[in-house]
């Protein structure tokens, strides 16, 4: 009877299943276009997924090996059954094969079932609780079903009643994990998921690569909608990927504004967004809410605004604003997910369309528009930091091997500071370098941030003419945004650089023997990874080798290197200022008073004023090119001229 | 504030300059009369603007949430008072609301006062608040210094300015500003004879004046000059908080801050 | 240093010169006279003169006269000079703004500038509307005053003011309307003229000169010269206040009988303002919380009683004491308040930003080491809420008693 039951069971599974996939494709396809290339995205997915998604997983040992035991077994489980059971092959051979794939989802699943008896809160409950039970129930329903196959028990043991009860377990599992693949189980990460990998809309992520630049908006379209208002307006791929969302919760708990209580949880906003896809409300979302926001009152559609003016909307406008854009959650999503793009496309919307920046933010904005800096300060005063210290000015040389890039920090009379001690170093070290002075802008970073994408491209393209008109070899700053901007966001524009980060340089320096440093005196010292300079640029051992260099060692933090937590500064955050239960600057300061350090070293200016703004007693906060200049020893190095001609000889 | 979807308000706009850097921008209170107005008549707010259309500052207004403005094409030099008056005495506008005075060119703040003599409109300087419409008449709050308001009565139509103490324009936004339309509109033009006669030039500081010094003698002179100096942070320490709180007190009612 | 010991020239100039007006004032006392008996009595503290190095010379040479007397002889309420103008050749008419009944220094600095305007032939005319408290007219160089009162020009009410200006203008035909250009009247009162009677005027005229006038334009980032028309709005010290001569304030009235249109703008009075509704950008006077208040119930009592809008500095809106629209600083709202009470603030650089145009600043702190004790133009150390609590008694004693005296 089995015989017969099997293979219909079995392909009409397949049947629906392809129909479920042809219904989630479609929804997805309501998406704009994106173009990438399907068949050779297709090609690559395997090693995708082996590799680059397997790193990921591999920071969490026991979910890396229970998930390589669940789902390889449940691949190879799935094709033999096919083979074996819907074909009725009944091979010994393969069924012995079928068995072991069998066992070995099993095993895999009780791991599963195991981690489910006590989970973390980050992890969503509901129909995720119930998967680990449909694991078990497949593979030992098709364990069972199998026996006969590879002849270890005769073919017509058991009777009706057995088969009927063995019958129920695979129609069971095999709903669960055929069925709920396309029609939105949780095994639907396992479809969407492979095709998320296939066709991801940051493809250089693979094979180690690294691609956080915002991607440009065509402002050139007068009647198309700004932004991303509805679901549909996001890219059909950015729609695949919120579908292929674990709900595994790393996000959340990496989440800065998560943890400070302000209404974002990355985890529900990308669930959200699964929401507005199909259409319905959150009322079933079974992990935890925005902080502050009860379920059950948010739900969208496919064409619905996804923030609405009036009434609740899918999601609300704070959420979106209270992203400090760390990117920590993409770091740590298992599915390569990219919220942040998701998120600043929304902002996009509210801000290119809405003109719904909240609290400073239009000022900012409108400052930028008007005066080139989020300041609103006299742009004529940018380089009056500097009046003392006779600095070249790139229209007075023209050329030069660095090019220093100020940032607005010019304007703030802390963040003078730092760019004195550099300038004191790079003077010491007797660098060729020279300022853009008064030809130099806001970066854009905050503009885009805030989803003004015009006025980022506005300054973008001024700074690319300004920049245009010199040479030079290498663009240095001491602002990671203002880095990240110039090296990765000014390509699409036509700006292509060689941007490091002071304390890349201030590395290079050092182990050219170009500076003549003491040793740090004074206490321990801890190191805070600004996010745009590790997790967007992937620069963790040029500050800390620095630091080195002057007789510090880096007392580290729990949370440190990639997992470093934001100071609160990015994003437009403290411009946007979501009220949350406390304050993120406070919370990374507890981090940083925990290693006991009496001194925290930095590399951005958004860090230091975050950090400077924590009440006091609290650690000193200096940047790196401060620690640098203190130790600086200012005798002549003696092969200083015989650089400086190699140098000046590149042009 | 209620939508009155019926009042028919029209909203003079011009062409601002930032006060740091002198660019081109929606004008301050031009920018809060616009919003007053959207408040009052949402979307069927209407923007008039006098001067040239190609002024890309004009869209700051639209990215308010405007689809369209009408300008009567005015050369720089000219007088747009008669053209502004002939065309918003030939609407059926019930409230015309414009900034205090412009931020570029002579700015004298006369145009809602000539204006409203052109019409012979009433005219409510400083309109903070349009509190209720009533057969004809409107009840309306006016902003005085320091945050105080008053109460006035008037009939409509009429014109209103609004200075800084309106409510905060809105942010204008991108996309809208590029989509809205500048209704270009020819109309007579009248040449300012003012402008060939007067001469401008970059403002000069106004040094503060000195205090008038009444001394008679030489030392006294001196004393007075110093005085600014030496005076001003008077600390007082280790003093009962009942002393603290006197020093305060006098100084508040110096100030007459106490009301 | 009360005494110094100098020769004035002028004192001395005007003593030998019997035609000066302040002759008589500097006239020293006899040095000798006829006693009641017939002696000749000499006073010999008189003769003489204090020379430069604080001795007392006697110069019997008779060449000495005058100014013998100390500047305390000049101490004296001295009689200015009155100045009598019978038959104007033209007339400058002043409508100064009367901020709480009395003449404003901007108002002082109007009649100044008209003075200038008048010459020896002009009449300064100050028109005055409703009652009034200022006793200084004479010596703010007011020739001639029109005293409009009634009914009609009661409050605030522009239309009416202009009518009765208008008349004015054709009963005088004044040479020059001077009008202080103020958000306290005159510059509305002063447009509305303007438009009534068809005269384009200057605008925030800083200085009239030569028949020239030079104004500020657009945003304030221009100037504007131009030939000084016949109304003049004038901004705050465009001209010295008059100050030594004095006027006879002779008043005048308006030949014509008004008849005032049925107002078409009425005044229904001003609006109670609740201080901590008024936005932090305009309001007079601020009491704005720190870090170190402890007690905010106390603070907003003291809000309270003092009648002051609330602030805040960043730490007490981050710790979520005070909203975030009550920031105050470069990152909150810049303020411009009259007074400013900083309480338990400790003075961020930004947040001294944000009070620079801040009249008076006042700080009640713990530390007098800190930042904002060093801007304070008053600072009590010690510990705010004691200090709180002593200001909102003292305050209220001093409403009380208020009301006794009322009664």
């Amino acid at each position: 009877m089995l015989d017969t039951l099997l293979p219909i069971l079995i392909f009409c599974a397949l049947a629906v299943m392809v129909l479920g996939a042809w219904r989630r494709l479609s929804l997805w396809r309501q998406g704009r276009p994106s173009p990438v290339p399907l068949i050779r995205g297709l090609a690559a997915m395997p090693r995708r997924y082996l590799v680059d998604l397997h790193h990921v997983v591999e920071r969490d040992r026991y979910m890396s090996k229970t998930h390589v035991a669940t789902a390889g077994g449940f691949v190879l489980a799935a094709l033999l059954m096919i083979i074996v059971h819907g074909f009725g092959l009944h091979n010994r051979i393969l069924g012995f094969a079928l068995l072991g794939a069998t066992v070995l989802m099993f095993v895999g699943a009780l791991f599963v079932a195991k981690r489910r008896r006590n989970p973390p809160a980050r992890l969503s409950t509901g129909a995720w609780n119930r998967l680990p039970k449909s694991l078990l129930m497949f593979s030992a329903s098709f364990f069972v079903v199998t026996l006969p196959v590879a002849g270890v028990i005769p073919a017509d043991m058991g009777g009706w009643v057995v088969a009927l009860i063995l019958l129920i377990g695979v129609a069971w599992g095999v709903s669960e994990m055929f069925l709920g693949m396309t029609w939105g189980g949780p095994m639907k990460h396992a479809f969407a998921g492979a095709l998320h990998l296939a066709w991801h809309r940051r493809a250089e992520r693979f094979g180690g690569g690294r691609s956080t630049g915002l991607k440009a908006l065509d402002l050139d379209q007068p009647n198309a909608v700004m932004g991303v208002e509805k679901p549909t307006d996001f890219t059909w791929n950015q729609l695949l990927g919120f579908d292929a969302c674990v709900q595994c919760g790393k996000c959340e708990a990496v989440c800065p504004a998560f943890a400070a209580g302000q209404p974002l949880n990355p985890k529900k906003l990308i669930q959200d967004m699964v929401i507005g896809l199909a259409g319905g409300d959150d009322a079933s979302f079974a992990g935890s809410p925005y902080p502050g926001v009860p379920l059950g009152e948010h739900g969208g559609g496919p064409h619905q605004p996804i923030v609405s003016q009036e009434g609740k909307g899918l999601v609300g406008a704070d959420t979106l604003w209270s992203c400090t854009t760390c990117r920590a959650c993409v770091e740590e999503c298992p599915m390569m997910i990219e919220h942040v793009d998701a998120i600043v496309d929304m902002r996009r919307h509210l801000t290119l369309e809405q003109g719904s920046t909240p609290n400073k933010g239009a000022d900012v904005l409108d400052n930028l528009i008007a005066t080139d800096n989020p300041g609103g300060f006299d742009p004529g005063g940018r380089l009056n930091w500097a009046a003392d210290l006779n600095l070249p000015l790139m229209s007075e040389k023209k050329q030069a091997d660095v090019l220093f890039w100020v940032g607005d920090g010019a304007f703030d009379m802390r963040n003078q500071r730092t760019l004195r001690a550099f300038v004191s170093v790079l003077k010491a070290a007797g660098v060729d370098f020279a300022v853009l002075g008064l030809e130099e802008r806001d970066s854009g970073d905050v503009a885009r941030r805030l989803g003004d994408e015009a006025t980022f491209q506005g300054l973008a393209k001024r700074n690319i003419a300004s920049l245009s008109k010199y040479h030079f070899n290498t663009i240095v700053t001491c602002d990671p945004h203002s880095l990240h901007v110039l090296k990765n966001e000014y390509g699409e524009l036509g700006g292509n650089y060689d941007v490091r980060h002071h304390s890349t340089y201030l590395g290079e320096l050092i182990a050219n023997q170009r500076l003549n440093l003491g040793q740090h005196k004074g206490g321990s010292v801890t190191y805070h990874d600004p996010c745009y300079l590790g997790r967007y640029n992937g620069e963790y051992d040029a500050p800390r080798n620095v630091l080195k260099a002057i007789g510090i060692e880096v007392k580290e933090m729990e949370r440190s290197g990639f997992r470093s937590r934001c100071c609160g500064g990015g994003g437009g955050a403290p411009i946007t200022d979501i009220p949350g239960k406390q304050r993120i600057p406070d919370m990374r300061m507890d981090d940083i008073k925990e290693t006991g350090a009496e001194l925290v070293a930095v590399g951005c200016p958004q860090c230091t004023a975050m950090f400077e703004g924590v009440v006091e007693p609290r650690p000193y906060v200096k940047d790196i090119a401060e620690l640098v200049a203190d130790v600086l020893i200012e005798a002549p190095v003696p092969q200083r001229s015989a650089t400086r001609s190699d140098a000046m000889e590149v042009h | 504030m209620m939508p009155h979807e019926l009042l028919k308000v029209v909203a003079l706009v011009s062409v601002g300059a930032h006060p740091v850097t002198g660019r081109p921008r929606r004008a301050e209170q031009d920018a809060r009369a616009v919003e007053l107005g959207l408040c009052l008549a949402g979307k069927h707010l209407h923007l008039l603007h006098a001067g040239d259309a190609e002024s890309e500052a004009l869209r700051g207004y639209l990215g308010m949430g405007l689809a369209e403005m009408t300008v009567l094409q005015q050369p720089l030099h000219a007088d747009i008072l008669p053209a502004l008056g002939s065309y918003l005495g030939a609407t059926d506008a019930q409230l015309v609301l414009t900034g205090s005075q412009a931020e570029i060119g002579e700015g004298s703040g006369m145009l809602p006062y000539l204006l409203a003599e052109q019409l012979d409109w009433p005219l409510v300087v400083g309109l903070a608040e349009v509190e209720s419409v009533k057969g004809g008449v409107a009840q309306v709050l006016q902003a005085l210094p320091r945050g105080q308001r008053r109460r006035l009565q008037v009939r409509l139509p009429f014109v209103a300015s609004v200075d800084s103490a309106a409510p905060k324009a809105r942010q204008s936004a991108f996309g809208p500003a590029q989509r809205g339309q500048l209704q270009s509109q020819k109309v007579a033009v009248v040449e300012d004879m003012l402008l060939s006669e007067a001469s401008m030039q970059t403002a000069r500081p106004r040094p503060k004046r000195l205090k008038v010094i009444k001394a008679k003698t030489g030392a006294e002179r001196m004393r007075a000059a110093t005085a600014k100096a030496s005076a001003g942070g008077k600390v007082l320490t280790d003093i009962t908080p009942e002393q603290g709180a006197e020093a305060i007190f006098a100084l508040l009612k110096e100030e007459k801050v106490l009301r | 240093m009360k005494e110094s010991f100098r020769r004035d020239p002028r004192n001395e100039w005007i003593a030998r010169n019997r035609l000066h007006p302040l002759y008589s004032a500097l006239q020293t006392q006899e040095a000798s006279w006829i006693g009641p008996s017939g002696l000749v009595r000499k006073n010999p503290h008189v003769s003489g003169f204090i020379g430069p190095n604080g001795l007392k010379r006697i110069d019997r040479s008779g060449v000495q006269q005058g100014g013998g007397s100390q500047r305390s002889g000049t101490k004296a309420a001295v009689q200015l000079p009155l100045r009598i103008i019978e038959q104007p050749s033209f007339y400058i008419v002043v409508v100064p703004d009367m901020v709480n009944g009395r003449l404003s220094s901007h108002d002082k600095d109007l009649l100044g500038l008209a003075n200038t305007l008048a010459g020896d032939e002009g009449a300064v005319v100050a028109v005055v509307f409703q009652a009034h408290k200022e006793g200084g007219f004479d010596t703010a160089g007011v020739d001639r005053l029109l005293h409009l009162q009634g009914e009609a020009f009661a409050d605030y009410s522009p239309e009416q003011r202009v009518t009765a200006l208008c008349a004015l203008d054709t009963q005088l035909n004044p040479a020059h309307w001077l009008v202080p250009d103020s958000r306290t009247g005159g510059g509305e009162l002063g447009r509305r003229l303007a438009a009534k009677l068809g005269e384009r005027p200057a605008t925030r005229v800083w200085q009239v000169a030569d028949g020239q006038c030079i104004g500020r334009a657009g945003a304030g980032q221009q100037d504007m010269a131009r030939t000084a028309p016949r109304l003049i709005l004038a901004a705050a010290e465009c001209a010295d206040p008059v100050s030594d001569t004095r006027h006879e304030v002779r008043a005048i009235e308006l030949n014509e009988t008004l008849f005032h249109r049925v107002g078409r703008l009425d005044n229904l009075g001003a609006v109670a303002v609740d201080p901590a509704l008024t936005p932090m950008a305009e309001a007079e006077f601020i009491l704005s919380g720190g870090n170190g208040v402890k007690d905010w119930e106390l603070f907003h009592q003291a809000a309270e009683t003092l009648g002051a809008t609330e602030g805040a500095s960043r730490v007490a809106v981050d710790d979520g004491f005070m909203p975030r629209a009550r920031q105050v600083g470069a990152t909150g709202t810049w303020v411009t308040a009259q007074v400013y009470l900083a309480v338990g603030i400790s003075g961020a650089v930004q947040h001294l930003q944000g009070i620079a145009t801040c009249d008076k600043v006042v700080a009640i702190n713990q530390d007098p080491a800190c930042d904002m004790v060093k801007r304070a133009d008053l600072a009590v150390i010690g510990d705010s809420a004691a200090i709180l609590q002593a200001l909102i008694e003292r305050v209220r004693e001093h409403r009380q008693g208020g009301m006794h005296d009322a009664a």
